[in-house]
C-alpha cells in the first residue's frame, strides 16, 4: 500500500467514526430528552392523582376513616417530593425509592377506600361523582404516562450499550436512566371502561 | 413553541395515516374512518392520509396518497404505497398540516407496515403516536430491514395496541411495552338498526351470517363452508348468507357444494347500512377465522346488533367475548366443532338469549364514547411530555447543522 492509499483507508475511518458518533450522539439526546419529558409529565399526573384524592378525603363521600387514610397516604405521596423541573428531570433517576413506595401506598390505600366496582358506581352517581371522576382520569393518565416513560427509558439503556455509544463516551456525565417501579393498577369500577 | 394550552380545552390538530387503502376496506381503514370522525365529534381538527385511487370516492378527511398496488407480504396480498413519489406526498401532507398550521400529533396506524405510515414515522418531526393493531409482526423482511426501523421507532412517544395479543406480539417482536385500548364502535349504530325480513330468520329457517374477504383464507370462510352439509342435514331450513367480496371463490364454493348450495346465498360487497342490517337480522353470526387476527371488531358489531356470534377460540377472539360468556367459541379450524356448536345453539332459545343479553352489556366498553376518551388521554400524555423539555441539546452546542426534532419545530 502507498502512502497515499493509507491516508485514504484512515480519512475514511475517521469518517465513518465522525458519522457514528454524530448519529448516536443526537439519538441518544433525543432518547434522554425523551426520557426527562415523559418523567415530567408523569410526575404531573402523580400530584394530580394526589390532590384529587385529597378532594375526595375532604368530600365527606367516603367514611371517616377511609378519609384520613386516604388523606395521609396523599400527603405521604406529596410530601416525598414531585421533582418538576427539567434540570431535576434530566438526572433520569426514577422518582426515588421513597416516592415510589409513597405513590403505591396511595394506590393501595385508595383500592381499600373505594372498595368494590358497586361502591364506585354508587360514589360516581352521588354528590362527589365529579371528584371521583377526576381521580379516575388522573389516575388512567398516571399508568399511560408511566408505561410511556419507562418504554422512553428501555430505549435509551439500549442505545447505551451500542459500542460506538461505549467508545466515544457519548452518554457524557449523563446517569444510566432507571425506570419508574411503582403498584399504579386501576381499581375495577375506576377503568375508563366501565364508566 | 406554539402556544399556550389549557388541559382538555384545547382542540388539537391530528393527523392521521392509514397505510391500507380505501379502495378496499378492511378493519384498520373503518378504524381510522371512525377514528377521525369520533375526534371532530370531540372538537378537533383531523386529516388522514391513505392510499387510494383517485376515482375512490373518499370521506372529506382522507388525502388520498396515490395509488396502492397490490403485494405479496407477510403471507397474503396486501394493497400498499410506497416508493419516493409517495416518500414526497407524505412530506407534503406533513408540512401542510391543517390549514396551513402544523399537526400537534401525529397518529400511525400500523408503523410497522412497509406502507405510508412507516415513511410518515421516517419523515415526521411531531409528535407521534402509534397504534398497532395486527398480533403478526414476524417477517424475515422485516428482520433484515430492523436496523433502519428501530431508530425511527424511537420517535413514537406513544405506543397503543388494540389488544392483549396485539400487545403481546409487540413485546414479543420489537421489545417494550404498550398501552391496550380497544378499536371502537358505535355500538349504537348496530343495536337500533332495523332488520330485512329476507335476512331474518324464523324456527325451522335459521339464518347465519358471515362476513369477510372470501378469498382471504385466513378469514375461515372454508371452514364453514365444510360445516353447511351436517348442519344441513339437522336443520334443513338454515339459510348461510356470505358477504363479502372475493373473485372466483363463489363459482368453486358453490361447485363443491352441489344441490346444497341453494341454502348459501352470496351477497357480495355489502355498504355499512346492509352490514348493519344483515348482523342484526341474522340469528348467528359465524366467525371462523383461522388466524392474524388480534381483534375482532367484527364480533363486537354484531353483538351489538343483536346477533349471537359463534367464533373460533383464537386468543382475540376468546378476549373479545368475554370468554365465551358473550358468545360461542369453537375450535379453531374445526368444521365438525362448529357445525356441533351451531347446532346446539338453534336448538337452545334460551342460552341463544343469554349470550345476547351479556353482549349488549359486554360491548359498551368498546363504544367510541370511552375509546375516543382513552385516545384523547394519550394525546395528552404525549403533548405534556413534549412541551415538558424543548430545546436541542446537540444542536446548540455543536451548532453543526439545523435539526428539527420531535415537536420543536
Amino acid at each position: 500500500m502507498t502512502w497515499s492509499e493509507i491516508a485514504l483507508v484512515a480519512l475514511a475511518a475517521v469518517v465513518v467514526g465522525l458519522v457514528f458518533a454524530w448519529q448516536g450522539a443526537s439519538r441518544l439526546d433525543r432518547l434522554h430528552r425523551k426520557v426527562a419529558a415523559s418523567r415530567i409529565a408523569l410526575d404531573a399526573q402523580l400530584v394530580r392523582r394526589a390532590s384529587a384524592a385529597v378532594e375526595l378525603a375532604a368530600s365527606g363521600a367516603l367514611d371517616p376513616a377511609s378519609s384520613v387514610l386516604v388523606a395521609d397516604a396523599a400527603y405521604t405521596a406529596s410530601d416525598a417530593g414531585p421533582v418538576t423541573s427539567p434540570a431535576a428531570a434530566l438526572k433520569m433517576d426514577g422518582l426515588g425509592s421513597a416516592r415510589e413506595r409513597a405513590e403505591s401506598g396511595l394506590t393501595a390505600t385508595l383500592r381499600e377506600a373505594l372498595g368494590s366496582p358497586e361502591a364506585v358506581r354508587d360514589l360516581r352517581a352521588g354528590p362527589a361523582g365529579e371528584v371521583v371522576v377526576g381521580l379516575a382520569a388522573a389516575w388512567y393518565r398516571v399508568t399511560l404516562a408511566r408505561r410511556f416513560h419507562n418504554e422512553a427509558v428501555a430505549q435509551a439503556r439500549r442505545v447505551r450499550r451500542l459500542w460506538y455509544v461505549r467508545l466515544f463516551h457519548l452518554a457524557g456525565r449523563a446517569p444510566m436512566p432507571r425506570t419508574v417501579e411503582l403498584d399504579d393498577a386501576l381499581p375495577p369500577g375506576l377503568e375508563p371502561a366501565a364508566g | 413553541m406554539r402556544g399556550t394550552r389549557r388541559r382538555g380545552h384545547r382542540s388539537l390538530r391530528v393527523g392521521i395515516v392509514c397505510p391500507y387503502s380505501f379502495d378496499a376496506p378492511g378493519g384498520v381503514q373503518f378504524h381510522v374512518r371512525d377514528l377521525a370522525e369520533a375526534l371532530q365529534a370531540a372538537g378537533h381538527h383531523v386529516s388522514v392520509l391513505a392510499p387510494s385511487s383517485d376515482d375512490t370516492e373518499l370521506p372529506d378527511v382522507v388525502t388520498a396518497a396515490g395509488r396502492a398496488v397490490p403485494v405479496p407480504y407477510n403471507g397474503s396480498v396486501a394493497r400498499l404505497t410506497f416508493g419516493p413519489l409517495t416518500a414526497t406526498r407524505v412530506r407534503r401532507w406533513l408540512e401542510g398540516g391543517i390549514d396551513g398550521s402544523p399537526f400537534d400529533i401525529v397518529h400511525l396506524h400500523e408503523p410497522m407496515v412497509p406502507s405510508l405510515s412507516m415513511l410518515a414515522l421516517w419523515l415526521a418531526t411531531e409528535p407521534v403516536v402509534a397504534t398497532f393493531h395486527t398480533s403478526q409482526v414476524r417477517s424475515r423482511a422485516l428482520q433484515v430491514a430492523y436496523p433502519l426501523v428501530r431508530q425511527s421507532l424511537e420517535k413514537i412517544a406513544a405506543r397503543i395496541a388494540v389488544s392483549e395479543d396485539a400487545r403481546r406480539t409487540l413485546v414479543d417482536h420489537l421489545g417494550g411495552d404498550a398501552v391496550v385500548i380497544p378499536n371502537g364502535v358505535y355500538t349504537q349504530v348496530f343495536a337500533s338498526s332495523a332488520r330485512r325480513p329476507e335476512w331474518t330468520g324464523t324456527a325451522d329457517a335459521p339464518t347465519v351470517a358471515f362476513l369477510g374477504r372470501l378469498d382471504e383464507p385466513r378469514k375461515g370462510l372454508s371452514v364453514l363452508v365444510q360445516a353447511v352439509p351436517t348442519i344441513l342435514d339437522r336443520v334443513p331450513g338454515t339459510r348461510f348468507l356470505v358477504a363479502g367480496r372475493g373473485n372466483g371463490i363463489v363459482a368453486e364454493t358453490r361447485e363443491a357444494l352441489g344441490e346444497r348450495a341453494s341454502s348459501v346465498e352470496f351477497l357480495g360487497a355489502v355498504s355499512d347500512a346492509e352490514k348493519a342490517a344483515l348482523l342484526a337480522s341474522a340469528d348467528l353470526y359465524v366467525a371462523p377465522q383461522t388466524g392474524g387476527e388480534s381483534f375482532g371488531i367484527v364480533l363486537v358489531e354484531a353483538m351489538s346488533a343483536g346477533s349471537v356470534v359463534v367464533a373460533s377460540d383464537l386468543g382475540a377472539f376468546q378476549r373479545v367475548l368475554d370468554d365465551g360468556a358473550a358468545g360461542a367459541l369453537f375450535r379453531t379450524g374445526d368444521p365438525a366443532d362448529l357445525a356441533s356448536t351451531v347446532l346446539d345453539l338453534i336448538a337452545d332459545p334460551a342460552r341463544r338469549d343469554a349470550y345476547r343479553a351479556h353482549a349488549a352489556q359486554w360491548v359498551q366498553r368498546f363504544d367510541w364514547s370511552g375509546v375516543t376518551e382513552q385516545v384523547l388521554a394519550v394525546y395528552e400524555m404525549t403533548l405534556d411530555a413534549d412541551h415538558a423539555i424543548a430545546g436541542d441539546v446537540v444542536g446548540r452546542f455543536m451548532g453543526l447543522f439545523p435539526r428539527r426534532v420531535g415537536g420543536d419545530a
